[in-house]
C-alpha cells in the first residue's frame, strides 16, 4: 500500500537528482575558473567588510593587487598593525607597518555651547537641512547634528548625542567612509596617537562672528600660537590649526584658551602607545 | 479656456488681498541690498564704506555673462558690505545702506517716458541690462539675456505670465488691473525685438476674470491675445503655460526658445517698460503681504532691501500663533529662519501662517495610492523618485527622469502618507549636481 | 517676535487634507450600508462578530507596532478596514476564535511579517479569508440563512449552501428554482456578511468613487471580464452554465472587485497595470468558477493576480526609463 506510492516517487525524484547533479558536475568542471591560491588565503586574512579605506573597492581586489604586485607598501587601516604582520608572514615580505588613523569631529557646537536659528522640520538629513536654510545651528561650518555620517559608517563607531556626532575611537578603524558624507566638512581623519591635542572648531568666521554663534568656537585670538614652544600652532583664515608632527603634547596651549568652552581638546586614542611613552 | 495637458491640482486659492489697491510702502531707515538677487553670478559691490549714494546709483555690478546690475534703492550712505541672511536661506554678500530720508533720484534717472519706438534694439536691451531687470517670477533669470536668445532660435511666440497660480499671491493680479498700459507698453516692447511676426499672448488664470477684462479691452487692438486659463496649479509654470497656450512641451534639457517661445512674467514687463521709457532701474516691486497670521494682508510697493522685519511693523505684527514666515508661495516658496531678510527682485509675496501640520507629520511609508503620478504636471512618477533618492541610489534616479521634475510641489500637497516627496527631489538633485562636478573636476 | 518661534521645513506650505486616516475611514464608511444590511439579514450574531473581528485586528496592529518598535498606528484606520473586511467575508455563525485566528494571520503573517502597511503583497483580510477556508473548510462553508431582524443571539442559525455552492454540487436547475435577482441585489441569500447585498455594497463604492479614493478602472474590468466569459459560456450551452446576471451578483464578486482588488496597496499603480489586473482577476475568478474545485472564485484571482502585481509595476518602470532616455536623446 505504501510502496506502491513510494517507490515511483522515490525514483522520479531520485532520476531527477542524478541527472541534474550531473549537469552541475559537468558546467564546473567546463568552466572552472584558475584562482591563485593565495589571493584565497589573503582574502581569508583580510577584515572582509570592503569598506574602501585601502583605496579598492573591496577586499577581494586588494587581496588581488598585493598578491600580484607583493607591494610592501600596501595597507589596510582596519586591520592594523597585527594585520599587517599576518600578510607578511603569508607573502614572506615585510609589509610597512599602517599608521592607525581615526575619524575627528572638529566641532563642540552641542545643543549647550551652539546658538540655534530656527527648528528644523524637513527631511532628516544634514544635506537636505543645509539645503534648506544655513541650518539648524547658526555657525555654518558646524556638525549639523542630524546625522547623515552615521549611516556611513560600517563599524557602529559613530552615535548621536547632544546634537553632535561623538566617534568611538575604540572601534573607528579609520576607513573614512563618513567624510564624504558630511555637508560642512567638520570631519576629518587624524593619526591615532597617545595624546592629541586639536583644536576642535571649524569655524572660519571672523572672531566676533564666531563668538556670537558658539560658546565653544575658536575666535584665533593667537594666545595658543604665541604659548606654543614647538611652533606648533597656526593660524590660517581666523582658525588656530595644530601640526601634529610638531606637537609635542604639552598642553600650555589648553591652559591660555580664552573661549567660555575650551576650544583645544585633548583626546586619548590610544591607551596602549601611551603606555608606551610613560615607560 | 485653456489648460496644460496632464496632472495638476486645485489647492485653496486663499487670494485675501484680490480686492486691496497697492500700498506704497515708506522707505525704512536702513536697507539691505543682496548682491545676489537673480540666478548665475552675483553682482559685484561698486560702492565703499561710508559712500553717499542716490536713489539708482549702481552699488553691485554684473559680473559675468549671467548676472545682473544692483541698484541703491533710495538715496544714503553705504554703512557696511557683509554677509548676512538671505530670503534663500544662507547667507549672501549684502550693502547695508543708510537711508537720509530725501530718496532722492540720481542724475537721468527715472525721466519723463520718452517714446520707445524711437529706440534701437541694442537700446533697449541695453537699459534693460543696465536696469538689473530679472525675472520677477520667483527664477530672477536675468531678462537682457533672455531677451537675447542665439541667433539660430527663431522666437514666434512671446508669453506674459499673468496666471498668478500660487495660492495668497496677488502682486501680479493688483498691477495688471492698476497698470494695464504699463504691461501691454513693456509686453510690446519685448514684442519688439523679435520682429513683425512674433504672436503676443498674456495668459491669465480665469479666477481673475476682472484683469481679463480690463486687458483684453487694452490689448486686442493691438493684436495681443487675452487667455484664459483654467484655475489650475501649476498654470504659472513656464512650461506648464507654453503647453497650456501653444501646446508645445519642452522637454528635459530644452529651453523655452528652443520650442521659439519666450515668458516673461507680469512685473517683468512693467519693469521694462519702466526701465526703457523712463530709465528707471529695477529699486522696487510689489509684494503681497498675507496669510492667515498677518494684522493687515496687503499689497505692498516695497523698495529692494526692505528688511521683513520692517514690513511686519507696516501691515501689523503677526500673530502669536505664527510658526513660519515664508518668502513667496506657499507652494514653492521658502521657510525663513529669521526676520531680518529684506525683499529682493524675486520677493512676490511674504506670507505669515500658523502650518498646524508640521510639528505632528511625520513621513509615512508610501501607501501606494497613486495620486503622486495622478497629478504630476511633468508625467513622473514622484513617490519612486522620493524612494530611489531615500536609498541614495544617484544613477536610476537620473534614469527615472529626476531633471525633468520642475519642483512645483503638486505631489507633496496631496500625498495622503505626507512624504516630503519634492524635498527627497531636491536633496537627490543637489547631491547628483555635487557628484557631476566633482566628477568633472 | 523672536526667530527662534520660527520653524523652518520645505516648500509645499499648504498640503491638501488627504491623510492615511482620511483615506481608511472613507472606506471604512463606504462599508457601513453593506454592514448595516448584513446585521439587518443576520441578527446580533453579526453584529458581534463584525465587533469582535475590528477589535481583533486592531489589538494585533497595537502589539505588532510594540514589537516592531515602531509608532503607534493601531487607530490609522488601515486595521479597522481590514477587520471589517474580513468580517464581511466570512458567514455569520463562524465561531469567534476562528476570527481571532483569522484577525491573527491578517494583521500579523500577511501585513507586518512583510514590512507593515504600504508594503505587505497580498491582500490582509483576503489571505485571512483564504486561509480560514482551507483550515477549516467545515465551519467556513456553512451558510446561515438571512433571518431578517432576528436579534436573539440563542437562537441557531439554519445554514445550507450558498448559491454559487448549490450550483457546484447540484446544478443549475436546483438553483434557478430557489433564486431570483431581486434576491440577488437586496442580499435575501445565503452567503459570508459581505456578499449577500450587491446594491448596498454599490452604493458604498459610488462613495468612493465620487470621493477620488478608487477609480474604476479595475472594478470594472474585473466584472467587465467575469461578465463577458460566463455570458460566452451561458451561450454556448445554458444548461450547464448559469446565466452572467447570477454570476455577477452571486460569491461576493461585487465586494471584491470594489474593495478588495481596489485596496491601494496590492494594486497596479499605472492605468495599464490595473486593466491588466482586473482582467486578469476576472478571467481567473470565471475560471474558478466554471471548471475549479472551489465554488467560489473571487479570492483566490485576487491572490493571484496581487503576486503579479510587482512584475506590472516592474514593467512600467521599465517603460518609464525607457520614456525617458529616449526623451534625453532627442533633446
Amino acid at each position: 500500500m505504501i510502496s506502491e506510492a513510494f517507490i515511483p516517487a522515490v525514483t522520479s525524484l531520485g532520476t531527477v537528482a542524478l541527472v541534474l547533479g550531473c549537469i552541475i558536475f559537468y558546467v564546473s568542471k567546463k568552466f572552472h575558473v584558475e584562482e591563485d591560491p593565495t589571493v584565497l588565503i589573503v582574502n581569508d586574512i583580510l577584515p572582509g567588510v570592503n569598506c574602501g579605506a585601502c583605496g579598492y573597492p573591496s577586499c577581494g581586489q586588494f587581496a588581488e593587487v598585493l598578491v600580484e604586485t607583493r607591494d610592501s607598501s600596501m595597507s589596510c587601516p582596519v586591520g592594523g598593525p597585527d594585520l599587517a604582520e599576518k600578510l607578511g608572514t603569508t607573502l614572506g615580505i615585510s609589509m610597512a607597518e599602517p599608521k592607525p588613523i581615526t575619524a575627528v569631529l572638529l566641532c563642540q557646537g552641542n545643543n549647550d555651547n551652539a546658538r540655534e536659528t530656527a527648528q528644523y522640520f524637513g527631511i532628516q538629513d544634514c544635506w537636505a537641512a543645509t539645503q534648506t536654510y544655513i541650518g539648524p545651528k547658526q555657525c555654518k561650518y558646524s556638525c549639523i547634528g542630524l546625522g547623515s555620517c552615521i549611516a556611513f559608517c560600517d563599524f557602529g563607531a559613530m552615535r548621536l548625542e547632544n546634537g553632535l556626532v561623538v566617534i568611538d575611537k575604540d572601534l573607528c578603524t579609520g576607513c573614512g567612509a563618513c567624510i564624504p558624507a558630511c555637508p560642512t566638512g567638520v570631519l576629518v581623519m587624524q593619526e591615532k596617537k597617545a595624546e592629541r591635542y586639536f583644536i576642535a572648531c571649524n569655524s572660519h568666521d571672523k572672531g566676533a562672528d564666531t563668538k556670537k554663534a558658539c560658546d565653544a568656537g575658536c575666535i584665533a585670538c593667537r594666545k595658543c600660537v604665541k604659548v606654543c614652544e614647538d611652533d606648533a600652532i597656526v593660524i590660517e583664515d581666523f582658525l588656530a590649526r595644530i601640526d601634529q608632527e610638531k606637537c609635542t603634547a604639552c598642553g600650555k596651549c589648553i591652559e591660555v584658551c580664552p573661549a567660555k568652552v575650551n576650544c583645544i581638546l585633548l583626546e586619548r586614542d590610544l591607551e596602549d602607545v601611551k603606555q608606551k611613552v610613560a615607560s | 479656456m485653456k489648460t496644460f495637458k496632464i496632472g495638476g491640482i486645485h489647492p485653496p486659492e486663499s487670494k485675501f488681498t484680490e480686492n486691496l489697491a497697492i500700498e506704497k510702502m515708506p522707505v525704512p531707515a536702513e536697507l539691505a541690498i543682496p548682491m545676489n538677487q537673480h540666478l548665475g553670478k552675483p553682482a559685484k559691490p561698486v560702492v565703499k564704506l561710508g559712500s553717499e549714494v542716490k536713489k539708482g546709483d549702481l552699488i553691485g555690478a554684473a559680473d559675468g555673462f549671467i548676472s545682473a546690475n544692483v541698484h541703491a534703492s533710495t538715496s544714503g550712505k553705504v554703512k557696511g558690505i557683509k554677509s548676512l541672511p538671505h530670503p534663500s536661506g544662507q547667507y549672501a554678500m549684502t550693502v547695508l545702506l543708510t537711508a537720509d530720508g530725501k530718496d532722492e533720484w540720481a542724475e537721468g534717472l527715472n525721466t519723463e517716458p520718452v517714446n520707445w519706438r524711437d529706440l534701437s534694439k541694442e537700446d533697449i536691451i541695453g537699459r534693460v541690462k543696465n536696469a538689473g531687470i530679472v525675472g520677477m517670477g520667483g527664477a530672477g533669470f536675468p531678462t537682457n539675456v533672455k531677451l537675447s536668445p542665439p541667433p539660430d532660435k527663431k522666437i514666434d511666440t512671446i508669453i506674459l505670465n499673468g496666471a498668478e497660480c500660487e495660492p495668497f499671491l496677488t502682486a501680479d493680479h493688483r498691477l495688471m488691473l492698476e497698470s494695464p498700459d504699463e504691461v501691454i507698453a513693456g509686453l510690446e516692447i519685448i514684442a519688439s525685438l523679435f520682429g513683425e511676426r512674433v504672436k503676443a499672448f498674456i495668459g491669465i488664470e480665469s479666477n481673475k476674470q476682472d484683469a481679463i477684462d480690463t486687458l483684453s479691452r487694452k490689448a486686442s487692438p493691438k493684436g495681443i491675445e487675452v487667455v484664459s486659463l483654467k484655475t489650475k496649479y501649476p498654470q504659472g509654470a513656464e512650461k506648464q503655460l507654453i503647453n497650456a497656450i501653444t501646446g508645445r512641451t519642452i522637454e528635459a534639457g530644452e529651453l523655452p526658445f528652443d520650442k521659439g517661445c519666450l515668458v516673461q512674467n507680469i512685473g517683468t514687463a512693467v519693469a521694462v517698460y519702466e526701465a526703457v521709457c523712463k530709465n528707471k532701474p529695477l529699486v522696487d516691486r510689489i509684494v503681497t503681504v498675507s496669510g492667515l497670521e498677518i494684522g493687515k494682508p496687503k499689497n505692498i510697493r516695497a523698495v529692494i532691501g526692505t528688511r521683513f522685519s520692517d514690513i511686519t511693523a507696516f501691515c501689523g505684527e503677526p500673530k502669536a500663533g505664527t510658526n513660519q514666515v515664508i518668502s513667496g508661495g506657499p507652494m514653492m516658496g521658502k521657510a525663513l529662519f529669521t526676520l531680518d531678510v529684506p525683499v529682493t527682485k524675486t520677493t512676490s509675496g511674504i506670507l505669515f501662517i500658523n502650518n498646524s501640520s508640521i510639528e505632528k507629520a511625520r513621513e509615512r511609508t508610501c501607501i501606494r495610492c497613486g495620486k503622486c503620478v495622478e497629478v504630476c504636471p511633468q508625467g513622473l512618477a514622484p513617490w519612486l523618485l522620493a524612494n530611489v533618492a531615500q536609498l541614495r541610489d544617484f544613477d536610476e534616479i537620473q534614469l527615472l527622469g529626476l531633471a525633468n521634475c520642475t519642483e512645483c510641489g503638486s505631489c507633496t500637497y496631496v500625498c495622503p502618507s505626507r512624504r516630503e516627496l519634492v524635498h527627497w527631489i531636491k536633496y537627490a538633485k543637489a547631491l547628483v549636481n555635487k557628484r557631476q562636478k566633482r566628477k568633472s573636476a | 517676535m523672536e526667530s527662534v518661534n520660527l520653524k523652518v521645513s520645505n516648500a509645499p506650505f499648504v498640503r491638501s487634507n488627504d491623510s492615511i486616516e482620511s483615506v481608511m475611514y472613507n472606506v471604512a464608511l463606504a462599508l457601513a450600508p453593506a454592514t448595516v444590511m448584513s446585521v439587518y439579514l443576520f441578527g446580533m450574531k453579526a453584529l458581534i462578530l463584525t465587533v469582535f473581528s475590528i477589535l481583533s485586528c486592531i489589538g494585533f496592529e497595537w502589539l505588532m507596532d510594540k514589537a516592531r518598535k515602531k509608532p503607534n498606528s493601531c487607530l490609522d484606520g488601515s486595521a479597522l478596514v481590514t477587520g471589517l473586511l474580513l468580517a464581511l467575508n466570512v458567514p455569520a455563525n463562524l465561531p469567534l476564535w476562528m476570527v481571532f485566528i483569522g484577525a491573527f494571520i491578517a494583521i500579523v503573517a500577511s501585513k507586518h511579517v512583510f514590512g507593515g502597511l504600504g508594503f505587505n503583497v497580498f491582500n490582509p483580510a483576503l489571505v485571512a479569508r483564504v486561509f480560514l477556508l482551507i483550515s477549516f473548510p467545515a465551519a467556513m462553508t456553512s451558510w446561515p440563512v438571512p433571518m431578517p431582524f432576528s436579534f436573539d443571539v440563542a437562537i441557531d442559525m439554519e445554514t445550507a449552501a450558498t448559491p454559487l455552492g448549490i450550483l457546484k454540487t447540484e446544478g443549475l436547475e436546483t438553483v434557478a428554482a430557489s433564486f431570483s435577482l431581486m434576491d440577488g441585489l437586496l442580499g435575501n441569500m445565503n452567503g459570508s456578511l459581505g456578499e449577500t447585498s450587491a446594491l448596498a455594497l454599490l452604493a458604498g463604492a459610488a462613495w468612493l468613487w465620487y470621493k477620488k479614493y478608487i477609480t474604476m478602472h479595475i472594478p470594472l474590468t474585473l466584472i467587465g471580464s467575469v461578465f463577458l466569459f460566463t455570458a460566452l459560456f451561458h451561450l454556448i450551452d445554458p444548461g450547464t452554465y448559469a446565466s452572467p446576471m447570477f454570476h455577477m451578483l452571486t460569491g461576493g464578486l461585487v465586494l471584491g472587485a470594489f474593495f478588495m482588488a481596489t485596496d491601494m496597496v496590492t494594486s497596479p499603480l499605472s492605468i495599464r497595470g490595473q486593466l491588466i489586473f482586473g482582467l486578469g482577476c476576472g478571467l481567473l475568478t470565471a475560471v474558478i468558477r466554471l471548471w475549479g474545485g472551489y465554488p467560489e472564485g473571487i479570492s483566490f484571482a485576487i491572490l493571484i493576480m496581487n503576486s503579479f502585481v510587482p512584475l506590472i509595476d516592474r514593467w512600467d518602470l521599465n517603460d518609464r526609463k525607457a520614456l525617458q532616455q529616449k526623451k534625453q536623446t532627442t533633446s
